[in-house]
């Protein structure tokens, strides 16, 4: 039979847009919006500037640099905190987006030119849709979880050195970290650990076996992941000679050039890697996988308590990618090798910094949401196999070798510049190179495909095909 | 099945390489790079606005909501015989059976109801029909306000037929009644000796 | 005991029957249309056509006949030899099965008979997929012959099982085959139709969709039907049957192979009267009075409320045959437990008329319960103070009687209006039963009960023998099954299990302990 083709009438819902509609899908009128919404703020600025710019600085020199710092911190929290929540948002629709050009697809494109106005329509949707709370939850425990992941989330950025610091030009320095931490690195690890607190807690408080099963993998998962971060987090501080302060670790990066990646380049995927497990995220999300699980944890949750749970995993996103730019990729230095900004410590230098700072952190997301699309979901044996079997020992055997290499005192020389340490470099990367061949040298040893069956288990056995002649219909 | 039907499957040996993950990854993203950046055109030339617009479809063989046929009297075409409900995997596909009012046919389905909602579209259904009663169209939108409006009853199912049967004529009508009656009268007739019961 | 060789496979079998028989139930899948082992043998199908090892008549050498031999017509001789598995077996099979189709409409869309046909299972197994018949096919309209039954005559194979089992079995020779050769056909005689008490047999019997029920007529297709063993409560014959259900409801009863009651046969009242347990108005939840006003109960508060009320002196439990034994002596039990002096008594025995038989001895029983031997061995058992339901009501309505629980559980309404006054003036009066009557109007508790079909228990018959049955469909909602209600009355903890109490009931009353299980059908058998 011929196919025949046709086309459907067509619905139409789109032919009469509202003027609403045409104003926000110009993109002359969008063009013209975005213009003097870039203009008007340093217009409005200079202005302020100009009006209260001399009585401001004034001020600034006739008070205590103790307060001025206090004051200075809060400015700083307010404006992360700021920058975090508009970010999620547009990261939302950045994925979308992404996610929609890998699958050849549009994205949204219909709040705004080019869907630029989606964020705006997707808060408005969760603010306003029905928020269900099951009958038979534990109500408490239920409406607490997405608060303790959102909270835990965003408490990480305090000790993120943004920008370094800040010298006052009459005397006196103010630091762009919010609070300097001696345990810097623990207390990220510490915060980290705690993510995965409002996970189970949705998952236990739902009353639902599927935000069980979700919670249960995830409180699985982040154990074994934390490892190899706890084990990549010693490692730098081998490397840094003891010191927990982000940005003391980050201050040597710059002061040399040699950013902790170049030395420990396998330690830095190790690192990258159980970020993407701790932040549950593809190819690590089993805990709300949707062929298995439905969406996992937060199956039971709508509205703004699904919103919360959505903006913990992107501000956990933004959290571990600051930690991966302050520990390994140099923080705010704008290129390895040499020390651009390293001692600049005036103000424009710093607005540099934080942009930079941000632009690292950007682009360590993009590459988050480039693995989403591309690579696909282990199985829960595979994932507890790659962290205990593959990665922990890895990370551990990285642990002995910067520990002997330190021991007889192959390290770096903090004054001694790029050249200097270039032996000490060479050194970790021969090092890291053997490594690899070690590890290549083991995966040849067997051919058994990584995503077959348990090698351990018994064989299956084959059930012979019917006998002939014993079928329903004999071939006579 | 015979042996030589059987086809053993081996799960490829994987070298070193692809057993870290890595340079497998970066394949990976090659794939979803060139997607992203060099087709944007193909994409663009392919794209259908999906509200606005439709993509032609195969209407022969599209699988969209489902209708039952009239034959050409006008009267439903389902003989009733549950080979669609035995066939469908999802089970949503509920008919109770009756006597027919008609002189050539000798059931048909006083009720006759399909959950849209809980159906998957295989098209088993109009694969088992023998009197291709039946059928999926090409209409794949359907919305609803209830779940309940989304359970089709045989009226509704008729009605989808008048909508559609434009778009897609009946595939045989020549097969109406199957063979069941022929041009015989089927009333009940009196035994051959005459008899009132 | 002959032993005979089939297809060089030697079995041993019974004496005096058919080497069809004898391969039916040692496995052998032969297909046959007029042999059934209840009915005289005709040899007409052809199909079961065997190849069989004779001496040459000039050499007297033992060979293969060239001539095929029915076997069912055949009886067993030890020593024979004879084979189904041959080129000319099967080809005479596929050629007869074509011959078969030749004017089968083809209507099994339609057709109540698709899923379990011996025409389908046989064309598939044994035919040719294709016919070589190009002519028009003989058309043949459908026939009323009897107010139970329709008749498709071109459908029809000609076996002539119902009209056997009219002359034979039931011995009133309604149906006969009229016309000759391709124009034969079944029929009944002017001014007589096919409306005999067994006539549903002829149903079964027949191998195609021919003779077809008028009740289960476009009621469901076979295969969407689970089926369970049962015993039929229409008598108290203790009739075999297979209950075919789904979750519509109950929808068939069907005849189950019993050599010791029916054999292959069930009357009509059974076959058909099963259709109160699917009525809409069933009492689905306990009622209860107080004050004068009627509220809906819950199942827990129940046994405290009886606990209380038949505590004292003048309380009574009337125990229905409807009953099966262990729910009897649960009943039964439980009233011992709560008032060591409390009057049993049977409940209403219906009686019709007198026992019928027909000629091959099946028997239609004039009481129609399935259990009152069963209920008056438990009753024998506890002993106490007993008396008949007439008396009971007669101490009812004087006041000697304070309590009374009456169990009914009857099909159709039972109690006379007299004796409903009479149950009337108690102070309390606890109705279990199915229906709402002139009884549960003036109880003081109600609660429902469900039908045979929702319970599992066992049967003793009228000559004492103990059939089990099991639950075709869980209880409808809203009703605790009375096995479970009861052991939970008499305090026995877990879920209810038939054989668990029969086991206990044995220890006491032996003799109920032992359920008498028929002999299997062969598989291929039908």
């Amino acid at each position: 039979m011929p196919t025949r083709w046709g086309a459907l009438p067509n619905s139409g819902i789109d032919k009469n847009p509202t003027p609403v509609d045409r104003i926000i899908r110009d993109p002359k009128i969008v063009a013209a919006v975005a213009l003097v919404m870039l203009v008007l703020p340093p217009i409005g600025l200079t202005a302020a500037w100009l009006a209260f710019g001399q009585p401001l600085l004034d001020l600034m020199k006739a008070t205590d640099p103790a307060i001025l710092q206090f004051v200075f911190s809060l400015i700083m929290m307010g404006l992360v905190l700021f920058i975090v929540i508009h970010l999620c948002a547009a990261l939302i629709l950045a994925e979308r987006k992404i996610s929609a050009f890998i699958q050849d697809r549009q994205g949204p494109n219909r709040v705004g030119f080019f869907g630029l106005l989606q964020p705006i329509a997707d808060g408005i949707k969760f603010m306003l849709k029905e928020d269900v709370t099951p009958a038979r939850v534990d109500k408490p425990i239920f409406i607490l979880a997405p608060c303790i992941a959102f909270v835990v989330a965003m408490i990480s950025f305090p000790v993120i050195p943004w920008a370094g610091t800040v010298e006052l030009p009459w005397g006196g320095t103010l630091t762009t970290q919010v609070a300097s931490l001696d345990i810097g690195v623990l207390y990220i690890l510490a915060i980290n650990g705690l993510g995965v607190y409002g996970v189970v807690l949705a998952g236990w408080a739902s009353n639902n076996k599927y935000a069980h099963y979700g919670g249960m993998r995830a409180a699985a998962q982040m154990l074994s992941y934390e490892i190899p971060i706890g084990l990549g987090v010693l490692v730098l501080l081998l490397v840094s000679s003891g010191t927990l302060r982000l940005e003391v670790i980050q201050d040597q990066q710059t002061a040399t050039g040699l950013w902790n990646v170049f030395l420990h380049p396998i330690m830095f995927l190790l690192v990258l890697t159980a970020n993407y497990a701790e932040t549950n995220r593809a190819p690590f999300d089993l805990a709300e996988c949707e062929q298995e699980l439905i969406a996992g944890f937060h199956t039971e949750y709508s509205s703004m308590k699904f919103a919360l749970f959505f903006l913990a995993e992107y501000a956990h996103m933004i959290i571990g990618s600051a930690v991966l730019v302050t520990l390994f990729l140099g923080g705010w230095e704008p290129l390895p090798g040499v020390s651009l900004l390293h001692g600049n410590n005036t103000w424009w230098a710093a607005l540099i910094k934080f942009h930079i700072f941000w632009g690292k952190i950007i682009g360590l997301i993009g590459l988050y949401m480039l693995v989403r699309w591309t690579v696909p979901r282990f199985r829960f044996d595979q994932l507890m196999k790659l962290a205990w079997k593959g990665m922990i020992p890895i990370a551990m055997a990285l642990v002995v070798i910067e520990g002997v290499l330190v021991a007889v005192g192959i390290k770096v020389d903090p004054t001694a510049g790029f050249v200097g340490n270039f032996g000490v470099l060479a050194v970790h990367l021969l090092v890291n190179a053997v490594l690899l061949g070690f590890i290549l040298w083991q995966l040849s040893r067997t051919k058994a495909p990584v995503t077959g069956r348990q090698d351990n288990l018994p064989e299956i056995e084959v059930v012979p095909s019917r006998p002939a002649g014993q079928g329903g219909v004999s071939h006579a | 099945m015979r042996d030589e039907d059987v086809i053993e499957l081996k799960a490829p040996e994987l070298t070193a390489a692809e057993r870290l993950y890595l340079p497998q990854i970066v394949a990976g993203f090659r794939t979803t790079l060139r997607h992203m950046f060099l087709e944007k055109k193909k994409r663009d030339e392919n794209m259908v606005q999906y509200p606005d617009a439709k993509r032609q479809v195969r209407i022969d063989n599209y699988r969209g909501v489902h209708r039952l046929n009239k034959d050409p009297d006008g009267r439903v075409a389902c003989v009733a015989c549950f080979m669609c409900s035995t066939a469908c995997p999802a089970h949503c596909i509920h008919i109770e059976a009756g006597a027919s009012p008609w002189p050539d046919r000798e059931k048909y389905p006083v009720k006759f109801d399909i959950d849209e909602l809980r159906c998957i579209y295989c098209g088993m259904c109009e694969e088992a029909c023998p009197c291709d009663a039946i059928e999926l169209t090409p209409h794949y939108e359907l919305v609803a306000r209830t779940r309940q409006e989304m359970i089709f009853d045989k009226e509704k199912l008729l009605h989808v037929f008048e909508q559609t049967k434009h778009d897609k004529p009946r595939k045989n009508p020549a097969v109406t009644d199957y063979g069941l009656t022929g041009n015989q009268d089927k009333a009940v007739a009196r035994p051959t000796s005459q008899t009132k019961v | 005991m002959p032993k005979i060789i089939i297809d060089g496979k030697e079995i041993e079998c019974r004496d005096g029957i058919p080497v069809l028989q004898a391969a039916l139930e040692a496995g052998w899948d032969v297909p046959h249309y007029c042999y059934h082992p209840g009915l005289s043998v005709v040899a007409s199908c052809r199909l079961c056509l065997m190849e069989q090892k004779m001496p040459h008549p000039q050499t007297k050498e033992m060979g293969w006949a060239p001539k095929l031999f029915p076997s069912c017509q055949t009886p067993v001789k030890d020593g024979m030899e004879v084979r189904f598995h041959s080129e000319s077996v099967e080809n005479n099979q596929k050629h007869v099965m074509e011959y078969y189709l030749l004017n089968h409409p083809l209507d099994c869309p339609v057709c109540d008979k698709a899923g379990e046909c011996s025409l389908q299972d046989y064309s598939e197994k044994f035919g040719n997929a294709t016919s070589r018949m190009v002519e028009d096919k003989h058309k043949n309209p459908k026939k009323d012959i009897g107010p139970k039954t329709l008749l498709y005559q071109d459908r029809c194979v000609l076996c002539t099982r119902c009209v056997r089992f009219a002359d034979e079995i039931a011995g009133t020779g309604e149906l006969a085959v009229v016309e000759r050769g391709s124009r034969g056909e079944i029929d009944v005689f002017p001014g007589e139709p096919l409306a005999n008490d067994l006539q549903g047999n002829v149903v079964d019997l027949c191998p195609v969709g021919c003779l077809l029920d008028k009740q289960f007529l476009f009621r469901q297709r076979v295969w969407n039907l689970q089926t369970v063993p049962s015993v039929s409560p229409a008598d108290s014959s203790g009739a075999c049957i297979w209950i075919d259900a789904n979750d519509a409801g109950v929808h068939r009863v069907r005849p189950r192979f019993n050599e010791r009651v029916n054999e292959w046969w069930i009357s009509d009242e059974q076959r058909h009267g099963f259709e109160y347990v699917n009525r809409e108005d069933r009492l689905t939840r306990p009622r209860i009075r107080e004050n004068g006003q009627v509220r809906g109960a819950s199942w827990e508060e129940i046994p405290a409320h009886l606990r209380a009320a038949f505590a004292g002196d003048g309380s009574a439990f009337v125990i229905s045959p409807m009953l099966s034994n262990e729910e009897a002596w649960l009943l039964a039990t439980f009233a011992r437990q709560v008032a060591p002096n409390a009057v049993l008594a049977c409940g209403h025995v219906p009686v019709e008329g007198q026992d019928r038989s027909f000629p091959k001895g099946f028997t239609i029983r004039a009481e129609k319960a399935p259990n009152r031997g069963g209920v008056e061995r438990i009753l024998a058992h506890f002993g106490g103070p007993q008396m008949s339901f007439d008396e009971l009501c007669g101490q009812a309505a004087d006041g000697t009687l304070k309590a009374v629980y009456v169990y009914g559980g009857y099909p159709a309404a039972w109690i006379t209006p007299a004796q409903a006054e009479q149950l009337s003036r108690l102070d309390c009066l606890v109705v279990h039963d199915l229906f709402d009557g002139p009884l549960t109007e003036r109880a003081d508790l109600v609660l429902p009960a469900a039908p045979w079909t929702e319970r599992e228990g066992s049967f003793t018959n009228c000559d004492g023998l103990v059939q089990a049955f099991e639950r075709a469909r869980p209880p409808r909602s809203g009703i605790k099954a009375e096995g479970q209600f009861f052991q939970e009355l008499c305090g026995l903890p877990g879920l209810f299990r038939s054989a668990k109490i029969r086991t206990m009931l044995g220890e006491s009353i032996a003799d109920l302990a032992e359920t008498f299980q028929p002999r299997k059908e062969p598989e291929h058998a039908h």
